[in-house]
């Protein structure tokens, strides 16, 4: 048994080396862990990408946000424009793990790990976030809402990086929330987590979207949720009902972190309260 | 004595190295040709070995050397009942039962061999349910339990490992003749230590000499089971243990030293061990125990309590260890620390197929202090009496008399609980679904037998040799202030030599909140001999008498003639031999009542200089999620004088925390078949520095009359026990709804709301 790692000096060497079969490793927060905890072994072959310079960009161009893959939650977290713009994500970049996790984590591994608990996930889809992907002999542009297929795995194809996760920046009047019931303060875990966008035209809800974490195999909009929020003013009935169709969209498991009793009611919480927050930050 | 400062900000000695990195850890040894261990644990809760086939691990390269129950000479052991052996035999009875040990070239070549022995079992349905495992046509978790050696007073029977009943007068009648009788069932789960360094074993031999570097906090106790394991005389083992990362009691007791040992032995190479997190999880035969505390309590219309009557069942686990003990402990806790009249407790340690239980910080009191004070407070409402008014009435004073008939001295439980009532703002107004809950709560000190040598260098410093080791709570870090405090020196003369089995005086370890009560004795009376020494040379020195001389700001000099001295520095430079040694007199334990109304007598059926406490604890919940947030906590506490304030404050802080974490989210799940399912820290939930309350402490000082040095108690392991009780009181108090399962998680608190 032979266990190969390279440290790849440029994106197309990390491709040839991808395109060997070896499996792409960032900051590790996932891929060691799990290692270590006995959920899978490490892969025979890895190719380490976090000193790609290329995969480390942030950059505004056309009213999209690209982040590189690279850029590890703490700099998602810390950037203003996100903060300002793109809360949502804000929220789930600095609750992510811990202060460890979130100095090693990145963004492309959080998406690419395919966890239906991935806390920045659910805001991207919200946003409608599209993945760059690379291969060695292509490229290509993919929705993320529907590239998890299960718990741990993805539409892309053998070979493939992301790249860079482009976000198109909210409209005027937009507002957006995530929000996870945390046990304690540092160091959670998704048990229940939402994520709302919503853009209010004239006091009423012009357009929403929610998304659901830790709750169904893979993170989902809850489009029932979306409907009934549309054209209100996001008041306590409406809330309410909200609230339910989350919980009938949920398809909870029971395990050490909860029962799939609480956790569908906490969904209903949750996703009140992250629209909630989603409407008075737009307002 | 020279000096009664007490610093406020006294900097450990091995605070620096620990906290820049350079400390060096028993899993940071190298040694030259040191092999890596690897486990074969059963991975199961119960089933008959079939067959062990060894060969495939064997013949992998780079494996010297393969274990089994074969290799090592069949002895049992086990503290109080002999029920263990070092490699499971014929059965495993828990899934950390260690099948064969592997020793190899590196780590992975060891993990992969021990994952090639092959291990051919008979399926036996796991017993893992301590109501069940007292049903009569139980399956037995040990068969051949009447033939251990053990303790006869643990009336062990069956499954039941150890029995305590507390009996006193005529509870049944005085139940019958109550105004106010109330009734209540406690459940809690099982919990960890959880220390932050995971256990390591580095072991080599020299001939028929073997040293032990060990992550132990009972070296001398650990030196005793392996020689009696591996049937050695104890001269031949030394133990030695480099810094230790914390163990709350987890590392007490012998472990895996034995094991590494055999390995060592078999392949002719010294042999390291390292823990992954997992394995320190669910592999030590030391967890906090889970319990079923059932409590019915009558009392008059004034409060008086008129009886008590209590069963309490312990989860012991597969095996006896070292907490043997637990049942009695329970039961004294089960009364508390309160005036009972009538009383009858029956306390019984239970095995069952699950990791066995040990000593964790304060063993088996947490969990019941969590049970008797709901059970105060509930009470307190039946009677329509305020929880702390009540507590007032009842709490013990000085000459009031125990269930077991212990007469106490000087205590002062009334003064901790007025304290903490005030300071927390107890009866004020609080925004909605916030509570405040107050708990009360004893502890005893344990006398021991302890040594030390303490003698002066030529420089003028002095190096204290102590058999007491350091856990990381400080007790033999603060050991200079004792020695400074007799000698007029400053704390930071001294330098500390610990811990080498070869080099020190036996002590009982960091176990039992022991340290500065009984090892602070011991280098206090050590000091006392320097001290003479030194005034009897410089008495000679300065031609007068020795009894006219003082010991002050580092020189021996002549009271009340200021100039006229000579430096401590110039006698222990004269080369004339300076030494003192010491252990002082084990206080007695005080007498109770001689009649055996009280099955299970272990020694804790009286409390020495008991340590008193009453924590008060402020809580906000979130009525939608049940998510508790602990806002602050107010914790008094009695451990008689405080030798070492900024000590004794990191003790309560830490406990208080640990104790928030019992309360709210730390709990081992188990499957049907008793294996656990959160063995790592992302799902066995620790509280952290961000969940941290603001705590404030404060000290009420009764000096103990028969105890430690200067009047001290011990304070390492109470601080957590009153924490999740004042908790729950707090919970109920926001919500209206008891709480009756520990921890107090979301779900549960959420549940309880429905």
């Amino acid at each position: 048994m032979s266990r190969s790692l390279l440290v790849a000096a440029s994106v197309e060497e990390a491709l040839g080396e991808l395109a060997g079969g070896a499996r792409a490793v960032a900051g590790g927060t996932d891929l060691v862990v799990g290692a270590r905890q006995g959920k899978a072994p490490l892969p025979e072959r890895l190719v380490a990408v976090h000193r790609l310079a290329e995969l480390a960009t942030m950059e505004e161009a056309d009213g999209v946000l690209r982040l590189g893959a690279g850029v590890t939650h703490a700099r998602v977290a810390a950037d203003l424009r996100v903060r300002a713009r793109l809360a949502a994500l804000a929220d789930a970049s600095t609750i992510v793990g811990s202060h460890a996790t979130r100095a090693q984590g990145t963004i492309g591994g959080n998406v690419m790990n395919a966890s239906p608990a991935a806390d920045t996930v659910g805001p991207l889809i919200c946003f409608g976030a599209s993945l760059r992907l690379r291969s060695a002999s292509a490229s290509r542009t993919v929705p993320l809402e529907g590239f998890a297929t299960g718990p741990g795995t993805t539409a892309a194809e053998p070979g493939e990086l992301l790249e860079a996760v482009e976000i198109p920046l909210p409209g005027e009047g937009a507002g957006s929330a995530y929000l996870r019931l945390d046990y304690r303060r540092q160091m959670e875990i998704a048990v229940v987590g939402v994520a709302a966008l919503v853009r209010l035209d004239g006091g009423r809800v012009a357009d929403a979207r929610v998304a659901i974490t830790a709750l169904a195999p893979t993170v989902r909009r809850v489009p029932d949720a979306e409907e009934i929020l549309a054209g209100t003013t996001g008041g306590a009935d409406t809330l309410e009902a909200l609230g339910e169709a989350v919980a009938a969209a949920s398809r909870p498991i029971s395990d050490v972190r909860g029962s799939a009793a609480y956790r569908s009611a906490m969904a209903a919480v949750i996703a009140r309260r992250a629209v909630q927050a989603a409407l008075e930050r737009a307002r | 004595m020279a000096t009664t400062e007490r610093p406020r900000t006294f900097v450990r000695p091995d605070g620096i190295e620990k906290v820049t990195g350079t400390g060096r850890y028993t899993a940071d040894l190298v040694l030259p040709g040191q092999l890596y261990a690897k486990f074969r644990y059963a991975e199961r809760s119960r089933a008959r070995i079939v067959r062990v086939d060894l060969e495939r691990a064997r013949s992998l390269p780079g494996v010297l050397a393969v274990v089994t129950h074969e290799d090592v000479p069949d002895v049992r052991y086990g503290h109080m009942v002999q029920d263990r052996r070092l490699f499971a035999r014929d059965e495993v009875r828990f899934e950390g039962e260690i099948v064969a040990a592997v020793a190899a070239t590196t780590p992975e070549v060891a993990a992969r061999a021990a994952a090639l022995i092959e291990v051919e079992y008979e399926p036996l349905p796991p017993l893992t349910d301590i109501e069940t495992a007292l049903e009569e046509g139980a399956p037995l978790v040990h068969e051949e339990w009447e033939s251990y050696g053990g303790d006869d007073e643990l009336g062990r029977d069956r499954n039941v490992l150890g029995r305590s009943v507390i009996v006193k007068g005529d509870p049944d009648a005085a139940m019958a003749e109550a105004d106010v009788v109330v009734r209540g069932r406690y459940v809690a789960d099982a919990s960890q230590g959880a220390p932050i360094e995971p256990r390591a074993v580095v072991a080599q031999w020299q001939g028929e000499k073997l040293t032990v570097w060990s992550s132990t906090q009972v070296p001398y106790i650990a030196r005793s089971v392996i020689a009696r394991v591996l049937e050695l005389p104890e001269s031949h083992v030394r133990v030695i243990v480099p810094l230790l990362g914390g163990g709350f009691g987890s590392k007490c007791d012998f472990h895996f030293e034995a094991h590494v040992a055999a390995l060592a032995r078999a392949a002719g190479r010294p042999v390291k061990l390292v823990f992954s997190r997992a394995e320190e999880f669910f592999a030590p035969d030391h967890r906090r125990e889970g319990m079923v505390i059932e409590l019915e309590t009558g009392a008059r219309s004034d409060g008086t309590i008129v009886a008590r009557r209590g069963r309490l069942l312990l989860d012991g686990g597969a095996y006896c260890g070292e907490g043997g003990f637990f049942a009695q402990m329970a039961a004294m806790h089960a009364c508390g620390p309160y005036e009972l009249e009538n009383v009858r407790i029956d306390s019984s340690l239970v095995y069952t197929n699950r990791q066995p239980s040990g000593s964790i910080r304060a063993p088996t009191a947490p969990q019941t202090c969590w049970a008797v004070e709901q059970h105060m407070d509930e009470l307190a409402e039946a009677l329509g009496l305020d929880p702390v008014e009540l507590r007032r009435r009842t709490l013990i004073r000085e000459g009031s008399e125990s269930p077991t008939r212990q007469v106490f001295g000087p205590v002062s439980i009334r003064q901790t609980l007025d304290r903490a009532a005030e300071l927390i703002g107890y009866g004020r107004e609080l925004p909605e679904n916030e509570g405040i809950g107050i708990a009360s709560a004893w502890w005893p000190s344990f006398g021991g037998e302890s040594g030390a040598y303490l003698k002066l260098n030529a420089d003028g410093t002095g190096t204290i040799v102590t058999g007491a080791q350091e856990n990381g709570s400080g007790a033999v870090m603060g050991l200079p202030l004792l020695v400074a405090r007799t000698l007029g020196m400053r704390p930071d003369d001294f330098s500390l030599l610990y811990q080498d089995t070869d080099a020190a005086p036996w002590d009982g370890g960091s176990s039992g909140s022991q340290t500065t009560f009984n090892n602070g004795r011991a280098v206090v009376e050590a000091a006392v001999e320097v001290r003479r020494q030194l005034l009897e040379l410089a008495a000679e020195e300065l031609e007068v008498d020795p009894g006219d001389l003082e010991l002050a700001d580092g020189e021996a000099r002549v009271k009340g003639a200021p100039g006229r001295g000579v430096a401590i520095a110039e006698l222990a430079g004269s080369g004339k031999t300076i030494i003192g040694k010491g252990s002082g007199r084990v206080p007695d334990a005080p007498a109770t009542a001689p009649d055996p109304g009280c099955v299970g007598r272990l020694g804790m059926e009286s409390f020495l200089e008991p340590q008193l406490m009453t924590h008060a604890v402020h809580v906000r919940v979130d009525p939608d999620t049940g998510v508790v947030r602990v806002l602050r906590v107010v914790a008094v506490h009695d451990s008689g004088t405080i030798l070492n304030r900024v000590g004794a404050d990191g003790q309560v802080y830490g406990g208080v925390v640990m104790g928030i974490g019992q309360a709210l989210t730390e709990a081992t799940q188990f499957d049907d078949d008793g294996r656990q399912r959160n063995p790592h820290l992302l799902d066995y939930k620790l509280v952290t520095a961000s969940d941290a309350p603001a705590i404030d402490i404060e000290w009420i000082e009764t000096p103990a009359v028969d105890g430690g040095p200067f009047g001290a108690k011990g304070i390492g392991e109470p601080p957590c026990v009153p924490t999740p009780a004042a908790v729950a009181n707090a919970i109920a108090a926001a919500t209206g709804r008891r709480v009756r399962r520990l921890p107090m998680t979301a779900e549960r608190v959420w549940e309880a709301g429905r």
